[in-house]
């Protein structure tokens, strides 16, 4: 600034000088020409005047008037003038005074004149020397200019320059300073930016660098602000961050992830990240499973839904509706597998991560962090799926899943199953949690379907006709729906023994569709395992394996299938012609299962009601199948089914005979004794099974009024009765084509109980025919009437008769009507041979009864009549065999030694009455009665020995 | 199936249906029940069973339907449970002239086995078949007339008309039982009083009705 002061008054200066110099010499030389003009004129007039003259008058000229300048003539004159005026004087001294202006005058011209020239070049020269001045006043100037430029230029510029210049290296630093504090006054926006786009690790970077440059620039009064804000905006971050962690929990991205974790590794925060991680996880898991549950309640309550926001997770799941359990379900175990797979993920990442990392750099702190973060995720799977369990364990106890439909409970098992399974792969979890709701659910859910079955079988019960229920010859219980699935497991267990446990273990999973290399690599990228069950579930086999295993020697499942849409009918049902007999697999089965071989060219002989329990087994043994923890609950249920069927067969045709109950075997009555005991509700307490051991009880059954048991010409229903019978055989053998497979399921601590059932009940099944049937044989024949016929014979002849006594006539002819009622019989209901041979057995041994009988009712008797008697039964003998395709007749030597004994000697005799206890003491007495050679005493002591008998065998 | 709404019923129908195989009986019943179809079925072998609580007129009624196979050889089965029934569903497939033909056969069968009283519903199932139809609506409505039939025409594929046939034939028959026209006291009506609780109601306003008597 000085400098520019000094420059302005220095030009100034200069300004003020350079004009005036050269108009000064203008000026004086106009004055000069104008008074040499005036003095001109003067020397004309006074020309006269002679030069001597001249020089006295100027010699007189007062020296006073030679003075300088400041003289002034007037006032001298005036003041020469005395005090008297005198005008002569006065004139005197004008004229002279005139004579004297008039000689200088002339003078002075003269002198002009004179020196004329001389001035004139003088003049001349002036103006030269003028001019020169003038050039030299420019020169001057403009040295002047110049040197004051140069002053200007080498002195106080470039001391301003280098002035300025330190200055604006100054300003360029403050600038640059001011750059960054404005960056970082930028910096928030751009964080901002960086945060949407979620370049975590980019924004924290660069928030710290803001704040080493914030510490650098402390002195900046803004900068503090500044850094305050910062410290603000890392805070948001960290909150922001937050945030996006816990969105992992539900959507894990490797980037993504990997940026969040670049981030908290700026942050020097990995260790908290983990906790805050886990704690995210957590609270994923409770809101999702609260969210989803809610909003399944929301929508079935429908418009007034808020208030339930503040109910309890546990609370909320009660109150889901039958209808959307499964759909909530379904989405529930969806969420919760969405937040285990992010968790998976990220411990995976971790694996991957750290490794790589740890390898590069082996510095002990990276390691210490990366070993904390590696336990800490271990802990946490365990914790999650706990949490996980907790949830789905809360919501499935909640609801009362026993009305379900039987698929749809399945589905949800099934469900719950891949859950489980994928808690094994996460965890190596048991799930005992899980296991047990499932457990409990299925034993719930499992008793009440049973009641139901129970009922419904019941109720078959009472509405079955007992008629045939026509089948093909080849039906095998494989062709039913209900054991498709064994079908294939039938053809695995063939070629692996059913124990290995690797085998059962690929059986329990592939049907749950589980990938082969695990669930959280299957759906690694995307899908959700919960998800493809949908597809799979509009198929009609959910339940078999979609795969087949190669080699398995079986025709593929689709041939399979396809085959079945095709011939159904033929495959299912009964056709007459046997065309359909083709040799299949199928049928191989079935000769293996049927085990006689002359079963198989026999119809089948089954009704509806049994046809209804086998697909009931079908369904109970899927149950086991994927029930196994109750799988043995299921078991004893499904010998339910069977016990109640061979009850009903029992009471309806057994019992309803005035029959002595010592037509059973011990074992057969054991059994039904239990039967009765354990599953039916006794008359006295039909009414409300209020009490809870009569819950599972069911009353029994009655039969139903279509069945006819009293006609005689239908053989009091032996057509009901033999399909009852053979049905129930029939029955039994399916069980026991089953025992193998059920032993599979149950666990091996369990086996004796198959073992016991089997051997009890279903072995001893087929005992039940004879009863069954020796009612018919027992009423079809009127042995009476014969027995009465025979009591008119008389016994004490004397000569050898050749012709057999009339009552056996009747007893024969009695005997074919029977047989032609049992064609008939035959015609509409097929009877197999077993029945017919107990039927036929059974005749006869009443027969031989009632000839015994008869024979014992003789009081008196002779040789000849035991002849006769003979005779008699020889004839029956030989045309019973023509009646019945009996090989043996029973107890014919009962008949045959009775007669015979009337010819024995009294110590033979009573040997053969001591050996012989098949007789009642009524028969025995009889012969004795009537045997000749005995005495009185002889009679009496026998009679004696056998009353004693009889008292002993009672 | 199960007790849980054997108590909520106030009684209980039995139900049949009958018709030629092949028209869809199984399918409907599967449709009323489960609400779906069923694409993939099979002759029904003998008889199937299937029960179903449904609301009618402000009284709920348990129908215990007897699913028959339509086809010839299982007659006899199925014949037996004809008994004692209170309504029945008599099937026909429209596209077939053949099942609606033997209509009259089914009906004989279903009057002489069943109770006399019997309720029938005639109904023409596969009514999403539209175009390959082989009876009129009109033809079957008036046999349906002839015969005192209800009629209806229904689609087990599309669920039309499917839980309107089986109530409309319950509504009848509770309307019959409100008349007096049928008594569900009388043995083989197929009318039962469908639950203990109903039972023991009765019985103990016989017990208190008891003592009055001996007053």
């Amino acid at each position: 600034m000085d400098i520019t002061k000094k420059i302005k008054s220095f030009v100034a200066r200069q300004g003020s000088r350079s004009p005036c110099s050269p108009v000064e010499p203008l000026v004086s030389r106009d004055f000069v020409i104008e008074t040499a003009v005036v003095k001109e004129k003067d020397d004309y007039r006074e020309s006269t005047i002679n030069p001597q003259a001249e020089a006295e008058i100027l010699q007189s000229i007062e020296e006073v008037y030679f003075n300088d300048d400041t003289f002034d003539a007037c006032d001298y004159q005036l003041k020469k003038i005395p005090a008297e005026l005198d005008l002569n004087q006065i004139i005197r001294d004008k004229e002279y005074l005139q004579k004297q202006q008039y000689v200088v005058s002339k003078k002075v011209s003269d002198l002009i004149l004179q020196n004329q020239t001389a001035y004139t070049q003088e003049l001349h020269r002036v103006t030269e020397l003028q001019k020169n001045l003038e050039q030299a006043g420019v020169i001057c100037s403009q040295g002047r200019s110049h040197l004051a430029r140069a002053r200007k230029d080498f002195t106080t510029a470039s001391l301003g320059i280098l002035a300025s210049f330190r200055k604006r290296e100054r300003l360029l630093g403050l600038l640059k300073f001011l750059h960054s504090i404005k960056t970082m006054q930028e910096t928030d926006v751009r964080l901002r930016e960086l945060l949407e786009e979620e370049d975590y690790p980019g924004a924290i970077q660069l928030c710290l660098e803001c704040q080493k440059a914030a510490i650098q620039f402390r002195h900046y009064k803004c900068i503090s602000e500044l850094s305050s804000k910062l410290q603000d905006t890392l805070e948001m971050m960290e909150e922001k961050l937050d945030v996006a962690l816990s969105k992992v929990c539900t959507n894990f991205n490797t980037t993504h992830y990997e940026k969040l974790q670049a981030a908290y590794r700026l942050l020097g925060k990995t260790q908290t990240a983990m906790d805050q991680l886990l704690m995210h996880f957590a609270s994923a898991i409770h809101n999702k499973a609260f969210t989803l549950v809610l909003g399944y309640v929301e929508l079935c309550a429908g418009g007034s839904a808020t208030k339930f926001q503040k109910h309890h997770y546990s609370e909320l799941a009660k109150l889901i509706t039958v209808e959307t359990f499964t759909p909530c379900l379904k989405d529930l175990c969806k969420a919760l597998w969405e937040v285990m797979h992010s968790y998976w993920c990220i411990v995976e990442w971790h694996e991957d991560h750290d490794s790589q990392s740890s390898q590069v750099n082996a510095g002990t702190e990276v390691n210490l962090t990366h070993q904390y973060v590696r336990q800490k995720l271990e802990h946490g799977l365990l914790r999650i799926w706990q949490d996980v369990q907790q949830k789905v364990k809360t919501y499935i106890l909640a609801s009362d899943l026993s009305s379900f439909k039987f698929d749809e409970f399945i589905h949800i098992l099934d469900l719950v199953r891949r859950l489980i399974d994928i808690g094994e792969e996460f965890c190596n979890s048991k799930s005992e949690d899980l296991q047990e709701s499932l457990r409990k659910q299925s034993v719930n859910y499992f008793r009440n379907y049973h009641r139901g079955c129970m009922e419904e079988l019941r109720m078959f019960l009472e509405n079955e006709s007992w008629a045939l229920c026509p089948v093909r010859p080849n039906f095998s219980i494989l062709q039913l729906q209900e054991f498709r699935f064994l079908r294939h497991n039938h053809s695995r267990s063939i070629l692996t023994p059913p124990s290995s446990p690797a085998h059962s273990k690929t059986e329990s999973t592939s049907f749950s569709g589980r990938p082969r290399e695990g669930y959280f690599q299957g759906y690694r990228y995307q899908g959700n395992p919960f998800e493809e069950k949908t597809e799979e579930e509009d198929k009609e086999d959910v339940l078999a394996p979609s795969t087949t295993d190669e080699g398995d020697g079986q025709p593929l499942s689709d041939t399979d299938s396809e085959d079945e849409d095709v011939a159904d009918e033929l495959k299912k049902e009964y056709v007459d012609e046997k065309t359909g007999d083709t040799p299949n697999n199928r049928q191989q089965r079935t000769t293996r299962k049927t085990s006689t071989s002359s079963r198989r060219r026999q119809i089948l002989i089954l009704t509806n009601t049994t046809l209804n329990v086998l697909r009931l087994f079908g369904k109970y043994m899927q149950m086991m199948n994927l029930l196994k923890p109750i799988a043995f609950d299921v078991l004893i249920c499904m010998s339910q089914l069977f016990d109640y069927y061979m009850f009903s067969v029992y009471t309806f045709f057994y019992r309803e005979m005035d029959f002595s109950e010592n037509a059973l075997s011990n074992k057969l009555r054991t059994t039904l004794k239990r039967i009765r005991e354990n599953l039916i509700l006794a008359e006295s307490e039909s009414d409300f099974g209020t009490d809870t051991r009569n819950k599972d009880k069911v009353p029994a059954p009655v039969l139903s009024t279509m069945v006819d048991l009293k006609s005689i010409e239908q053989l009091y229903g032996l057509a009901e009765r033999v399909t009852a019978a053979e049905s129930l055989v029939f029955l039994a053998n399916q069980f026991e084509f089953l025992h193998p497979h059920l032993e599979t399921f149950i666990p091996s601590s369990k086996k004796a109980f198959l073992q016991q059932f089997c051997s009890q009940t279903i072995l001893t099944a087929p005992e039940l025919r004879r009863p069954i049937y020796m009612t018919v044989a027992a009423r079809g024949v009127d042995y009476n009437q014969v027995l009465m016929l025979m009591n008119c014979v008389k016994w004490d002849v004397h000569d050898i008769m050749s012709q057999h006594s009339y009552y056996v006539d009747i007893l024969l002819r009695e005997l074919q009507v029977f047989s032609m009622r049992l064609l008939e019989v035959n015609k509409k209901t097929p009877i197999p041979k077993e029945a017919s041979d107990i039927l036929w057995e059974h005749c006869i041994r009443l027969a031989n009864r009632t000839f015994i009988e008869g024979f014992s009712q003789s009081k008196k008797c002779t040789n000849e009549g035991r002849a006769l008697m003979q005779l008699d039964y020889q004839q029956f003998l030989t045309k019973v065999e023509g009646l019945t395709d009996l090989r043996l007749v029973p107890e014919r030597e009962l008949v045959e030694g009775y007669i015979k004994a009337f010819y024995l000697l009294e110590p033979a005799l009573e040997q053969w009455i001591r050996s012989h206890r098949e007789y009642t003491p009524k028969q025995l007495i009889g012969l004795v009665s009537c045997v000749t050679q005995l005495n009185k005493k002889g009679r009496q002591k026998l009679i004696s020995l056998i009353e004693e008998g009889d008292k002993i065998r009672r | 199936m199960s007790e849980s709404y054997v108590c909520f019923s106030d009684f209980l129908f039995k139900f049949l249906v009958i018709g030629s195989a092949g028209t869809g009986k199984s399918c409907l019943l599967h449709q009323f029940i489960e609400n779906k179809f069923k694409a993939e079925s099979s002759h029904t072998i003998g008889v199937e069973f299937g029960s179903k609580v449904v609301n009618v007129g402000g009284r709920s009624v348990k129908l215990q339907i007897w699913d028959t196979a339509g086809q010839e050889r299982f007659r006899s089965v199925t014949r037996s449970y004809y008994r004692g029934a209170a309504g029945a569903l008599l099937v026909y497939d429209i596209t077939s002239r053949e099942t609606y033909n033997a209509l009259t056969n089914w009906l004989t069968d279903a009057r002489t086995l069943a109770s006399p009283n019997i309720i029938i519903l005639l109904v023409g199932n596969k009514k999403d078949l539209e175009d390959d139809r082989e009876v009129t609506f009109l033809e079957a409505s008036r046999f349906a007339q002839e015969n005192e039939l209800m009629f209806l025409e229904t689609s087990a594929l599309s669920g039309e008309n499917v839980e309107e046939a089986f109530l409309k034939c319950a509504k009848s028959i509770l309307a019959k039982i409100e008349t007096g026209e049928l008594d569900p006291e009388r043995i083989g009506s197929g009318i039962q009083y469908g639950d203990a609780s109903f039972r023991r109601l009765n019985r103990q306003q016989q017990q208190q009705r008891r003592p009055e008597c001996s007053c």
